[in-house]
């Protein structure tokens, strides 16, 4: 039988969050710093979709197949899934606005490490 | 068709279509953009505004569906009282701070349109019900506001932007994993919902997620010490995109907290916790600030952790009822006070608050900038000063003892540091240019003056306060700051006639001791005030504030109620603090002037709240009446009115201020405003009357005040600053009151205003008459001066006899006075009191013997011109007048006075009921004087005959060797203590803030790091 489906992908995801995590604190380059929200961003999403899991489900769509008594205990749940396709447009729009950024203080600073990006403290 | 145009909705569409349709219309012709985004911004305010006026009104909460399904299937929105307040009041600084932004939002197309987006996305976390969409929003919100941020491209600008990136996606993260394992732990997304079923959120999955959600909300607020993200979006934007963050986004994201907060009930204290370590450490780090945008953004995380501290604890209690006051005025105040003096920070275009001053030559800047500091402070009449008030109130009710220190330290710290930016605003550098405030760039902070205003009374009126006769002195002065372009003499007139009608209407009804104050005090203002008419000049604001001042000292013995009382008291303290520092060498004593008299206020606020409790009510009459014992509430009251009353230890602020504040000033600082915190005391001593403790701290009391007389004789004698000594004699002469008030005794009291009257009408001669030396020497030290006795023989009278009656020598006001009060000494058998009494005395009789004979006798050493002018002389004569008819005719005073102690004195006190002539014939006064005046001879004695025995005498001739001597001889015991204790409290303060913000390195990652931990700390700490 093995590990179920959404099990692995729960540890997939929270893996790959905590990918993302560390990424982001130990690189120096914004990019790759980037790379970690990405990595972050995708944990999350696949952790939303194993919680709509539902081992051996089917998809969510009522007719002969699946007879509304057993929508609820069959079908997997289609919210987290819709919630994902949303937050990965938002996830897309902010890593493109980090790499528009990441650009433009590579104009200015004419290096992408972050450490440079001290200018104001305290 | 009407009424589906206003529907909330519509606001979203405005919002995205008016969005989706700007670069189409950019695509067409040039203003198009521009005018779609006008018809949009203010087609949404509009909506809100009508909506939100219907609510008012009386109309239901109006529940938004969406989708032709009912909720939890679908998407809701809500749009009720709370909704529509925040909309309208984003809405309007939305609009003002477009109008700021227009030059840089009306060339680029992408500006307006995420401009739009911006402000829909606020509107939409304000209005939704279902916690997914909230993220949505928020992301809207947090995208809009990467882009505006670009708008600067500057290196700086653009590193700060990509922390505040870094930090607020860490936290939308964590609200996205919450809010969907919420959704798997409940198998719901909607608030409602979630709100009742709250008991069944519970297991791990379901806890971690709701702490989650609530470290998202937490930390987009900017904690300390995770906000150093925050700060330098703060310091490097663009003053319009900066202040837009700081009200708009943080309103959306406080609203976000504020109804989800059912949820926590669980977390109320660590909410609590976070805003309050916030608004303390934001404001202590403030303090060495000085970036005008860095320290704003200082300041507007601690408001933004003063507004949660404020929902968490009145929540925890259950005081609902009090939200609207508190929450509300908190965050109107914020809003609009923080964003006009961002828009006010981009008009003057100085970075560093030493450029400030720039604007010192500018009233309208100037004034502006004062009232958005003074909203900032919390301080009258702007609504954070209500909203204060009510929540030190709630948190004495529920004895939250230490959050109320923490409200009132962190406010202490951020007026200090705000303050300190006005002084440099204030202070004219030779030779820097001075700040072109265009009408444009002037209209949105001079909105949020006018608007604050209006909220301020709104405010009082939900604090039950709101009065014609409470706000008479400031609409007085409003009216004559209308007038302020009038010639300086006529604008003084009009002070005094304002003064004298407002002011008769003021204390028509006032009665008992309240009514002799108010007469004494109002009639000696207007005399002392009368003497501003020897300057020709035009003074710009020094009538309108000295008119507010005199209103609300009258205003000030109508109170009946604290609030009313504190009111009044905060209008006298700020309207003082502007007048002085309009002195030309006033700068440096300003600001201390007005920390201690902050820290007397708060004192004084927290008194009350605690008097408040022990009372039952807020009534001022309870404290002559009220139940339980007050000690607490007793001492801090004290320490307030001592501190402002210059009383020994908190005595520094006063030299200064007295002294390089204007001339004229001065006297009417130490002849009528020194009275106020006397009268302050009268009010609240009963509370001491009502436990044994309380007596005890009375005779504390007493050696305070004799102290202070024997320290600021001690510190007058070594006075060579004419207007210096005076204000040391001030001090001194106040100790007496003092003392006098804490016997306790119906004789006491009868004495204290008796010394209050005479140090009235001595001090406001002595002032005017220096003022007049002043006017015709120039100069104001005593080593100067000299034999002015024949050029200027009408001064020398009014000083002689001024001199006379201070000192108590027979036969004028002050011999009473002083006999009344040994007596009375003696009588409670406080032996130890009155020997320093007589050493105090003795002392006086030296630095005024000095004073005298310096000025009038002995060589001229400046020439003087001649008398000084009529205007001068006619105040004192006045004053004259007063004495000796309170020297002879003392029944005038006494039975009135007499009459209004009696009826309220407690049964167990002596001299109930007695009339003077009872008192006076009772004791034989010969004695008392006699023995005083043996023993002030002996100890002369003893002085000369040590100068005489004494070497080291200085190189000066005749009476003025004498004081040399002795001037010489003191001063190892004049090490200036208390000084020096201040110096070191302020620099330690500053120092520790110091410390504190090496957290903030500016490194990104770091400050992602701390993000981690601090939602860790709050899991744990949960957990």
């Amino acid at each position: 039988m093995g590990l179920p489906i959404s099990t692995i992908l729960l540890t997939t995801g929270f893996l790959l969050m905590l990918i993302g995590i560390w990424g982001i604190l130990r690189h120096r380059n914004l990019l790759r710093i980037i790379i970690g929200f990405g990595l972050l961003d995708t944990g999350i999403h696949i952790v939303m979709v194993a919680t709509g899991y539902i081992a051996g489900g089917t998809a969510p769509i009522i007719d002969k197949a699946l007879g509304i008594d057993e929508a609820t205990t069959r079908a997997v749940d289609p919210i987290p899934s819709a919630l994902v396709v949303t937050a990965i447009v938002i996830g897309f729009s902010v890593t493109a606005v980090m790499l528009a950024y990441a650009i433009r203080i590579h104009d200015a600073h004419k290096t992408l490490s972050i450490d440079v990006l001290t200018e104001s403290k305290w | 068709m009407v009424e589906a145009l206003l529907q909330p909705l519509n606001i979203f569409l405005l919002g995205l279509g008016g969005g989706f349709l700007i670069p189409l219309l950019y695509r067409i012709g040039k203003p198009l953009p521009a005018i779609a985004f006008v018809v949009a911004l203010g087609g949404m305010a509009v909506i809100a505004a009508v909506n939100f006026s219907n609510l008012l009104n009386g109309q239901p909460t109006i529940e938004v569906l969406t989708a032709g399904v009912t909720p939890p299937l679908s998407i809701n929105l809500r749009f009720g009282l709370w909704e529509g307040f925040f909309v309208v009041s984003v809405s309007i600084a939305a609009i003002l701070g477009a109008w700021q932004l227009w030059p840089r939002l009306r060339d680029s197309y992408g500006a307006l349109l995420l401009y739009l987006i911006l402000i829909m996305g606020i509107n939409g976390m304000v209005m939704t019900r279902d916690l997914f969409n909230l993220f949505v929003f928020l992301e809207i919100v947090s995208i809009a506001t990467y882009g505006l941020l670009s708008l600067d491209r500057t290196p700086a600008a653009l590193a700060a932007s990509f922390k505040y990136i870094m930090a607020t996606v860490l936290a939308s993260s964590f609200f996205l994993l919450g809010s969907a394992l919420l959704y798997h732990a409940t198998g719901t997304l909607n608030i409602d919902q979630l709100i009742a079923q709250r008991d069944a959120i519970s297991g791990p999955i379901a806890t971690t997620a709701l702490l989650l959600v609530l470290a998202c909300l937490i930390i987009e607020l900017k904690p300390f010490p995770a906000n150093g993200w925050g700060l330098d979006v703060y310091e490097t934007a663009p003053c319009g995109i900066a202040a837009l963050v700081s009200v708009a986004v943080s309103a959306g994201v406080f609203f976000a907290l504020f109804k989800l907060l059912p949820l926590f009930e669980n977390q109320l204290w660590l909410i609590a916790i976070s805003g309050g370590a916030t608004f303390l450490f934001s404001n202590l780090v403030g303090l060495k600030q000085t970036n005008a945008q860095r320290m704003l953004g200082y300041s507007s995380i601690a408001q933004m952790g003063l507004l949660t501290l404020a929902l968490a604890l009145l929540s925890k209690q259950g005081a609902t009822a009090s939200l609207p006051l508190v929450v509300g005025g908190l965050f109107v105040n914020h809003l609009f006070a923080k964003a006009g003096l961002f828009w006010l920070a981009g008009a003057v275009g100085q970075r560093d608050i030493d450029g400030w001053s720039a604007i010192s030559g500018r009233p309208t800047g100037l004034l502006v900038f004062a009232m958005l500091l003074v909203a900032i402070a919390g301080l009258p009449p702007f609504p954070g000063f209500w909203a204060k008030w009510e929540l030190v109130m709630q948190l004495s009710g529920a004895e939250l003892y230490i959050w109320i220190s923490v409200v009132l330290v962190g406010s202490l710290f951020e007026a200090a540091y705000m303050f300190g930016w006005f002084k440099q605003a204030t202070r004219a550098l030779p030779g820097q240019a001075a700040a072109v405030l265009g009408f444009s760039q002037m209209l949105p902070p001079i909105a949020c003056a006018v608007l604050l205003c209006i909220a301020g009374v709104i405010a009082a009126r939900l604090s039950e306060a709101a009065a014609l006769w409470l706000f008479a002195p400031l609409l007085t002065g409003g009216v004559l700051y209308a007038l302020d372009w009038l010639p300086g003499r006529v604008k003084c007139l009009l002070m005094m006639l304002s003064v004298l009608g407002v002011g008769a209407w003021l204390i028509g009804e006032v009665q008992g001791i309240n009514r002799l104050f108010a007469l004494l005090l109002l009639s000696g203002g207007l005399v002392v005030a009368s003497a501003a008419l020897y300057r020709t000049d035009a003074r710009p604001g020094y009538f309108p504030l000295m008119a507010v001042m005199l209103l609300s000292i009258a205003a000030l013995t109508r109170s009946s109620t604290n609030l009313q009382f504190f009111f009044c008291w905060e209008l006298i303290t700020l309207s003082s603090y502007f007048m002085i520092a309009q002195g030309q060498n006033a700068r440096p004593h300003a600001l201390p002037f007005l920390l201690f008299s902050l820290v007397s206020a708060f004192c004084l606020l927290a008194g009350f709240a605690l008097a408040d409790a022990a009372n039952g009510t807020p009534l001022l009459q309870a404290f002559r009446t009220g139940g339980a014992d007050a000690s607490a509430a007793f001492v801090l009251l004290a320490i307030g009115f001592l501190i402002k009353a210059g009383a020994i230890g908190f005595h520094v602020w006063l030299p200064g201020a007295y002294a390089e504040a204007d001339d004229d000033l001065s006297a009417m600082l130490s002849s009528v405003v020194s009275k106020v915190a006397i009268f302050g005391l009268f009010v609240v001593t009963y509370l001491a009357i009502r436990s044994e403790a309380g007596l005890e701290l009375a005779h504390l009391m007493a050696w305070t005040g004799m102290l202070t007389t024997v320290a600021g004789a001690a510190m007058a004698f070594r006075q060579d600053d004419v207007k210096r000594l005076l204000a040391y004699s001030s001090m001194s002469q106040l100790g007496y009151i003092i003392t006098a008030i804490a016997l306790m005794s119906h004789l006491g009291w009868v004495t204290a205003l008796y010394l209050v009257a005479n140090h009235l009408m001595v001090k406001g001669i002595l002032f005017l008459a220096v003022a007049g030396i002043i006017w015709r020497c120039g100069t104001r030290r005593l080593d100067e001066l000299g034999g002015l006795g024949r050029l200027m023989p009408v001064t020398f009278v009014t000083v002689a006899i001024a001199l006379v009656s201070m000192s108590g020598l027979p036969p004028l006001a002050g011999f009473g006075g002083k006999w009344l009060l040994l007596s009375a000494m003696a009588d409670k058998g406080w032996y130890g009191l009155i020997a320093m009494g007589v050493l105090a005395t003795f002392i006086g009789l030296l630095y005024m013997f000095r004073l005298g004979h310096t000025l009038f006798f002995g060589a001229a050493r400046k020439a003087a011109i001649g008398e000084a002018p009529a205007q001068l002389l006619l105040p004192q004569l006045v004053l004259v007048a007063a004495i000796f008819v309170l020297s002879f005719f003392p029944k005038l005073l006494m039975d009135p006075v007499s009459a209004a102690i009696d009826p309220y004195f407690a049964s167990t006190l002596v001299w109930e009921g007695m009339s003077l002539e009872t008192i006076y014939g009772y004791w034989n006064p010969v004695p008392v004087m006699t023995a005083t005046a043996i023993a002030a001879g002996a100890l002369f004695l003893v002085s000369w005959t040590v100068y005489r025995i004494g070497g080291g005498r200085a190189a000066v001739h005749g009476i003025a060797q004498f004081y040399a001597y002795y001037t010489a001889r003191t001063r190892p015991l004049a090490i200036p203590v208390a000084t020096k204790f201040w110096d070191g409290v302020a620099a330690a303060v500053v120092a520790s803030g110091a410390a504190v913000r090496r957290v903030y390195t500016g490194n990104g990652q770091s400050y992602a790091m701390y993000i981690l931990y601090y939602v860790v700390a709050l899991y744990l700490a949960a957990a």
